[in-house]
């Protein structure tokens, strides 16, 4: 554990850490280009050059180990001076493109060019170096080889963090460009990181290309639910709108990477008409809306009358392996807790139960649900159900009179999904009543005897526990539309019209008892669901 | 003055391996094998060889970094990219004494305890890839190269690489780079080549002109070899003069030998009456010197630093008085724009800039702003490079826009 100095603050430095690193750790930004924390070490920038005592030559920070009593300094004016020039390089042959830019307001050129540069450009423009601009390389990515700063991040993430090599130089001296071998589209499921860590706007997004100037958006911190690996996320909206969606850097989850279907994931949101209202199927068997009010009397009532009659093993709670810890908490006391029902499940597809199964090498699982860890620790899955089959045949065979169940679509989409909804739809066929909550409208929605309108993700915040049992704190991005609610709000309700207590005003409400009463939870705070997330044992 | 390299290079048709033979070639390899291998690296040391690429660095302590019993194989690589303007002193080698070099990467190799070994070779020079293989061939047919050198527990492969065109190559890390198949990118140091080079592997990168300089010493000893030349610069150098003089090709003279009896001696002076204007001593890479600056200045490596030069790979640019430095600096410049791998920030937009300026100047469209801005993307560009190719223009465009200054500010427009 070396200890040295920059700027003469002392420092603690892990053992092989680079003084970049142990500045970082320390909450001091050294300028940089080619560094990144998740890539191999480059160099190459020369931006985050230090003085270092006892070296002739000032030395990139990112290159060299910090030593016990080392004595860097990052801002002399020998060290401005020169990071004034690598920036003042950097910009000469620079297109003046910001007007037209998607990266303005989150550039790394504008940024140092603030702090270290405020410099009068020197060279005429006719002078300046031209490379071929807005080249397509396929449905995420687009290459603008002039505003390149040839830092090569991106050809090391597609060399080292995807195994591809997709990327790299052409040519020699100031007419370097990087690109793919004859412009090849980029057919590469995480090829939306390099936009990311691209730090000037040679590579842009082309799903978010000229939609929204960055300085308009707000950041919300969350957990993508495309599937079980929870990669912790930011989703940048806009009164309402999703623009985007960034990962956030969870060095236990996916350190900085993101998968191009969850990046996209959010789109699936916007497609399709939601469900506005509660509705509730009449003698005539047409759904009308209610109120709220009247339809969760009327469920609990209903619910009520048939487990008088057969029992509260005729009831089913079959929740969602989407839904969050505390929409799943609360949907088991109310069912549970309330009613007595004994049968839960949540799998709809066989996958359901492969939580920790991986779909590739970086950071892709086959359970494209965020929270099935989160459904099993809750005790959601039944042994003698064995999933939506079992469930249907209890139905069939009139075992099972009642269901309430939660569907959400799944944000990343299968071949699939379409037999599972099939199977839904007929659990739904057999119940002879159903209370359906649903995001999305969908023709089987009209089997069902009840259809509650709810939160759809990025509109409920919750928490999800992954593939590792780490649970994680999804925020609430966006209202969602009409009456619809979030399902932890639901289910206070439903307690509520069956007088039990209901104090929960909040879901970190929800959060604080389910830690009070579920083995799995116990003595987690809600701090600790915040980056990096905690782990639950067993 | 004594021929360690160049005895038998001007008779024609010496580089067949009988013809060297005859003269004695690989009986210094044979007295070598006979020996310690540390004897011959202790002996070599105290020849006080010097590296001739450029950097000077003693080729003794060189190979001395190399740690032995790593488990991995040493590699010896000869640096026959010779790319340096005003450079031809390895070509005059490769061409006419290929089994010299051989000779003296048989005994280097020796030394270092390296079975496997390369000549990465210039692309440029493909005229002479088929001859260097073919003087292998022979090499390898006559029990030189293979199982068993000349009949001894000792193995050894040389292989032949061609460069593809690239100056940087002749950087050792990018030569290394290159040979492994990659683009020719120096590489950040540490970790240094001696312990991990071509493969991760401990290796040596030498220069055509300092391997052949071994077989000599071995046959007539290091003290003989340190009885040549200077205190510090030991042995004798070759220089490939070019420019105006009256004869321009490849000497051999003993280190300490004086600058100007040089150029109007073996070089026979400046043609048509004319007068020196300038010299560069060492290769585009070293800063010029004016012809007052030349004054008892030696060709040896301390006197050439004195003076605010570098003796360098000794390619020696020579100018009367009708050269127009300007202009010579401009193709200079062009030819570091040109070469600069693109690697990092300040060679690539630096040289290429600086290119652009000089250029424009030249044409008589620059300003008088132009000539400081010079002076300015030099001191940029100075020391914050990967390795120095920026460097190596930055000391041209310093010395010449300081010492020819007015010649620059002529040329702004008015």
């Amino acid at each position: 554990m070396p200890k040295f100095t920059l700027n003469d603050q002392p420092i603690e430095a892990n053992d092989g850490q680079t003084i970049i690193q142990a500045a970082q750790d320390a909450g001091i930004d050294i300028p940089h280009y080619c560094y990144h924390p998740d890539l191999p070490i480059d160099g190459n920038c020369r931006m985050c050059l230090v003085e270092v005592e006892k070296m002739p030559k000032l030395t990139p920070s990112c290159t060299t180990m910090a030593t016990e009593g080392m004595v860097v300094r990052s801002s002399s004016e020998r060290v401005k001076e020169a990071v004034r020039g690598v920036l003042e390089f950097l910009l000469i042959n620079h297109p003046v493109d910001c007007p037209v830019c998607d990266q303005a307001g989150e550039c790394r050129l504008q940024d140092y060019y603030m702090v270290y540069g405020l410099h009068t450009s020197e060279i005429p423009l006719e002078m300046k170096v031209r490379k071929r601009k807005a080249i397509d390389l396929g449905p995420m990515v687009v290459l603008d080889q002039e505003r390149c700063v040839l830092c090569s991040r991106c050809i090391r993430f597609f060399e080292h963090v995807t195994d591809t090599g997709e990327m790299q130089f052409f040519g020699r001296g100031d007419h370097v460009a990087i690109g793919t071998f004859e412009d090849k589209p980029l057919d590469n499921p995480y090829s939306g990181n390099v936009v990311d860590i691209c730090p000037v706007g040679a590579l842009t997004s082309r799903d978010f290309r000229f939609k929204c100037r960055v300085w308009f958006l707000h950041s919300t911190d969350s957990v993508c639910a495309g599937c079980s690996t929870g990669c912790s996320v930011r989703i940048d909206h806009r009164d309402g709108t999703i623009f985007r969606l960034l990962p956030r850097r969870n060095v236990e989850v996916n350190q900085s990477w993101l998968c191009d279907e969850g990046r996209l994931s959010f789109h699936e949101l916007q497609t399709g008409e939601r469900v506005v209202r509660p509705m509730i199927k009449g003698r005539d068997g047409i759904q009308a809306p209610v109120t709220w009010e009247d339809a969760v009397r009327s469920i609990d009532s209903r619910l009520k009358e048939i487990r008088e009659a057969n029992g509260a093993g005729s009831i089913l709670g079959f929740g969602s392996p989407s839904a969050t810890n505390e929409a799943l908490y609360l949907f088991k006391r109310y069912l549970g807790g309330e009613l007595g029902a004994t049968h839960f499940d949540f799998r709809v597809d066989s996958e359901d139960t492969n939580v920790a199964e991986e779909e590739d090498q970086v950071l892709r699982h086959f359970d494209k649900h965020p929270n099935s860890m989160g459904a099993m620790k809750l005790g959601l899955m039944s042994a003698e159900l064995c999933g939506i089959e079992g469930a249907i045949k209890a139905a069939r065979e009139g075992r099972i009179k009642a269901g309430v169940v939660i569907y959400f679509n799944p944000l990343v989409r299968r071949r699939r999904d379409e037999e599972a909804e099939g199977r839904v739809l007929e659990l739904i066929d057999q119940l002879e009543y159903s209370v359906v909550l649903a995001t999305h409208r969908a023709e089987w929605h009209q089997s069902a005897s009840v259809v509650l309108p709810v939160a759809a993700w990025s509109e409920e915040e919750g928490t999800y526990t992954n593939f590792q049992g780490r649970v994680q704190l999804a925020g609430r991005a966006i209202e969602s539309g009409g009456d619809a609610l979030p399902v932890w709000e639901v289910f206070a309700m439903l307690l509520h019209a069956a007088g039990a207590e209901s104090p929960w005003m909040a879901s970190d409400d929800v959060f604080s008892t389910m830690t009070e009463t579920e083995a799995a939870y116990r003595g987690l705070t809600i701090e600790q669901t915040r980056l990096p997330g905690a782990v639950v044992v067993e | 003055m004594t021929k360690i390299l160049l005895a038998n290079a001007d008779k024609p048709g010496q580089n067949t391996i009988a013809k060297y033979r005859e003269r004695g070639g690989y009986k210094a390899l044979e007295k070598a094998l006979g020996m310690e291998s540390s004897a011959v690296i202790d002996e070599v040391k105290a020849s006080g060889l010097r590296g001739r690429g450029g950097a000077g660095f003693p080729t003794g302590m060189k190979w001395s970094f190399v740690p032995r019993n790593t488990g991995k194989p040493t590699y010896l690589l000869c640096n026959a990219d010779e790319s340096e303007p005003g450079t031809f002193k390895d070509r005059f080698l490769l061409e006419r004494e290929p089994h010299l070099l051989i000779e003296g990467m048989a005994i280097a190799a020796y030394a270092l305890g390296c079975h496997l070994s390369y000549i990465y070779m210039r692309g440029e020079f493909g005229f002479l890839e088929q001859p260097m293989e073919a003087a292998l061939e022979e090499a390898y047919k006559a029990g030189i190269l293979g199982a068993s050198v000349l009949g001894r527990d000792f193995a050894l492969d040389i292989h032949l690489h061609m460069g593809a065109g690239a100056y940087i190559c002749g950087e050792e890390t990018s030569l290394i780079e290159s040979l492994e198949g990659y683009r020719g990118y120096p590489r950040i140091k540490p970790p240094f080549p001696a312990t991990h080079g071509f493969l991760a592997s401990p290796t040596v990168v030498n220069n055509v002109e300092t391997l052949a300089a071994l077989p000599w010493i071995i046959t007539n000893g290091a003290q003989a070899h340190a009885a040549i030349g200077t205190e510090k610069s030991k042995g004798t150098k070759l220089f490939s003069v070019s420019g105006h003089v009256s004869k321009p090709g490849v000497y051999e003279v003993d280190l300490g030998y004086p600058l100007l009896d040089f150029i109007n001696n073996e070089a026979g002076g400046i043609p048509n009456g004319r007068a020196l204007k300038a010299v560069i001593p060492g290769g585009s890479s070293v800063p010029v010197l004016r012809a007052e600056e030349c004054q008892g200045v030696l060709l040896d490596y301390e006197s050439l630093l004195k003076a605010g030069s570098m003796l360098g790979s000794g390619g020696m640019i020579v100018l009367d008085d009708t050269a127009k430095m300007p202009e010579v600096l401009s193709v200079i410049a062009d030819f570091y724009a040109h070469e600069s791998c693109g690697q990092c920030t300040p060679c690539r937009e630096g040289t290429g800039w600086a290119s652009k300026v000089l250029r424009n100047l030249v044409a008589g469209e620059g300003t008088k702003a132009d000539v400081d801005r010079l002076l300015k993307i030099a001191d940029m560009m100075e020391g914050k490079t990967i390795c120095p190719l920026a460097d190596a223009d930055v000391m041209p465009i310093r010395s010449f826009v300081t010492k020819f200054r007015s010649e620059f500010e002529a040329l702004a427009a008015s």
